[in-house]
């Protein structure tokens, strides 16, 4: 992959700095298509293959699990910080809120 | 026509609104229109005036309510006269230097707006030296690659290299990025609409149409997914009205293509109402070149029946009919008229567009939803969380049918969909394909998303895809066939990248209608784990029928 179109780099506690980083640049990517997570760094990846680089946030981290909130992904909270053999874990990010869904007939 | 359209150009000609003639008949070739021997419906009059009433925003205010209007017929294809250059504000970008060939893209884009050929590379440069812009003639050169597949593999085979082409329609391209999405080889991506880029794209997609067809040596006949470089497989034009992204319009291109391929335009469509009768035939804009009919919601199977009757007395027996529908008609309301049409033995198929629940009316619940799904007529609330029934099979019932070919498949699955298709039109009596279709809104995922949801309705076991032929033996194992699903002998496949298995809490959980039986922490309500549960068991039946348990 080329170079990130952002970078953030997350420090402890600083949760709200990673939210406020998507909130401002959000709009440099295009419809979302995947996010991987690494034990020490994140990519949120768009159709074009374009993406945003978070570094020393990872797997491991309390804080991955509302960040990945934050941007609709797939993922289960419950296995979210288990090491895994694999370099890095990958999810998709493409959900929505269905048409009408709190309209009942 | 009246004496104001008289004077203009044709609709099928360059004109003010459409200065490089994109909304034109044919898809890979420029054509006429197409003409049809009935005194009830005058093509040329439809198109010039009618079409071009609507298109120009006037059609209906001003036009008049003849016979011709009143009579709502509608000629074929003529959905290609209709403009959608300025619903998305991006477009997909060619990048041929990346690009395998591999006709994914051309293969899963929804609206016909994606569009390859494949030339030799002397005959190209004749057909270049054509053009006498020399801009425009370099800016189409460089659209062209060289590609293993039919560069390289050509070169071998027949002296000379295919340069391969892939061409957006900016007419027809909604910019869902379905194209984008599928493309393993970044040789696609969404830029901005400038000017600039829709004035290349028209011209390119302009140039496209007018140098002729591919040149068919080098297309594989054995190739499934090369079919769709010959003009005779684009019987769904682009220019129908379906969402961005749509997961039935792709399955319906695919169907097309795939009897396109081998009988041409001879054949029908019976169409139950639904999603797909009113995006393809909003007035005054058919996809189809093929006759197609609508009569009601339930009663599809016994129109077929009566269609292939009278075709059977005309001496047309060899001319297929498609009887097409969703969950909502074959499932549920046209269910007994659908097992009327197994038991009745005739050479009709049968093609189900299953998004789980009724998307044209809004959302309720069919017999094909899943348990747990939140929909209209099974609201996720505090009492019930979303449907508590188990989805009904069509597939295993068809099976039960007296001698009837079944087919359970996704456009996603590419040589599995098209030998479905292939194998049901072989078949000598009643055959059914149910197609796993996202419906975007009512699934609640992104409009590039209509393949990885059907991959992973798959890989999750939410929707295995078999195919059942009555020819292959006596016994159902020797019938039935699930390959093509991962981990065949397993309950559940395993991604090989984290080792975790795929369930189907793992396939809700990607979707915006199951989004509720998630609590804060993530953890799935008891009716969805009911769900997994019930889906495994569905799973294990098929393995048993199978003879792989």
């Amino acid at each position: 992959m080329s170079a990130p179109l952002a970078t953030h780099d997350y420090t402890p506690d600083g949760l709200d700095a990673v939210l406020e980083f998507l909130k401002r640049t959000r709009n440099e990517l295009r419809a979302l298509r995947r996010v991987r997570v690494w034990p020490d760094h994140i990519h949120i990846i768009d159709v074009n293959k374009d993406y945003f680089e978070i570094r020393s946030l990872g797997y491991g981290d309390a804080d991955v699990v509302p960040v990945l909130r934050n941007i609709n992904t797939a993922f289960n909270p419950q296995t979210i910080h288990d090491p895994v053999t694999a370099q890095y874990k990958e999810f998709d990010t493409g959900r929505r809120h269905p048409w009408a869904e709190d309209r009942v007939m | 026509m009246t004496a104001a359209t008289a004077l203009k150009s044709s609709m099928n000609e360059a004109n003010e609104r459409d200065p490089f003639n994109n909304n034109s008949y044919g898809t890979l070739v420029d054509q006429g229109y197409k003409l049809v021997n009935l005194p009830v419906l005058d093509v040329n009059d439809f198109n010039e005036r009618i079409i071009r009433g609507y298109e120009e925003g006037w059609g209906e205010r001003d036009l008049p309510a003849d016979l011709t209007v009143a009579r709502s017929l509608i000629p074929a294809g003529t959905a290609t006269l209709r403009d959608f250059s300025n619903i998305s504000p991006e477009i997909p970008e060619y990048i041929p230097e990346n690009c395998t060939g591999c006709m994914d893209c051309v293969t899963e884009c929804p609206d016909t707006a994606i569009l390859g050929k494949v030339l030799g590379e002397d005959e190209l440069e004749q057909k270049l030296q054509t053009i006498t812009d020399v801009a425009d003639r370099e800016m189409y050169r460089k659209l062209w690659s060289k590609t293993k597949k039919y560069y390289d593999a050509g070169k071998k085979k027949h002296g000379q290299g295919g340069m391969f082409q892939i061409i957006i329609d900016p007419s027809k391209c909604k910019g869902c990025a379905e194209c984008v999405t599928v493309c393993d080889d970044d040789a696609l991506k969404m830029i901005v609409k400038t000017d600039k880029v829709m004035t290349d794209a028209r011209k390119s997609h302009r140039i496209f149409k007018s140098i002729g067809p591919s040149n068919n040596k080098y297309i594989s006949d054995s190739l499934l997914i090369d079919m769709m470089l010959k003009e005779q497989t684009h019987i769904y034009v682009g220019g129908a009205g379906s969402c961005a992204g749509c997961g039935e319009g792709t399955a319906l291109r695919m169907l097309c293509s795939a009897t396109g391929s081998k009988f041409g335009d001879q054949w029908a469509l019976v169409a139950a109402t639904g999603c797909n009768t009113v995006y393809t035939s909003t007035y005054p804009y058919n996809p189809y070149l093929v006759p197609w009919t609508n009569s009601l919601f339930e009663n599809a199977p016994a129109d077929a029946i009566g269609v292939r009757m009278r075709w059977d007395q005309m001496g047309w027996q060899n001319k297929p009919i498609w009887c097409i529908g969703g969950d909502g008609a074959m499932f549920d309301i046209g269910f007994q008229a659908l097992s009327r049409l197994f038991a009745s033995g005739m050479n009709i198929k049968v093609f189900v567009l299953d998004t789980q629940v009724y998307s044209n009316t809004g959302g309720q619940a069919s017999t094909s939803t899943f348990t747990g799904q939140n929909t209209k007529m099974s609201v996720h609330g505090k009492t019930f969380g979303g449907k508590q029934e188990r989805r009904k099979e069509i597939a295993q019932i068809a099976m039960m049918h007296p001698r009837t070919y079944v087919a359970q498949t996704t456009c996603a699955h590419v040589n599995h969909f098209y030998k479905a298709v292939l194998g049901a039109l072989e078949f000598d009596g009643p055959a059914i394909v149910v197609c796993y279709t996202t419906c975007q809104p009512e699934h609640g995922v992104a409009d590039n998303m209509a393949g990885d949801q059907a991959r992973l309705a798959v890989d999750s076991r939410a929707f295995p895809i078999l195919i059942y032929d009555p020819r292959k033996g006596e016994k159902v194992k020797e019938r039935l066939s699930l390959q093509g699903n991962p981990a065949v002998k397993d309950d559940w496949f395993k991604n090989p990248k984290s080792n975790e298995e795929v369930s189907f809490i793992d396939f809700a959980r990607s979707e915006g209608r199951f989004a509720k039986h998630f609590d804060k922490d993530g953890n799935p309500s008891e009716t969805l784990l009911w769900a997994k549960q019930e889906r495994l068991e569905n799973w294990r039946l098929l393995q048993e029928l199978a003879g792989l348990r």
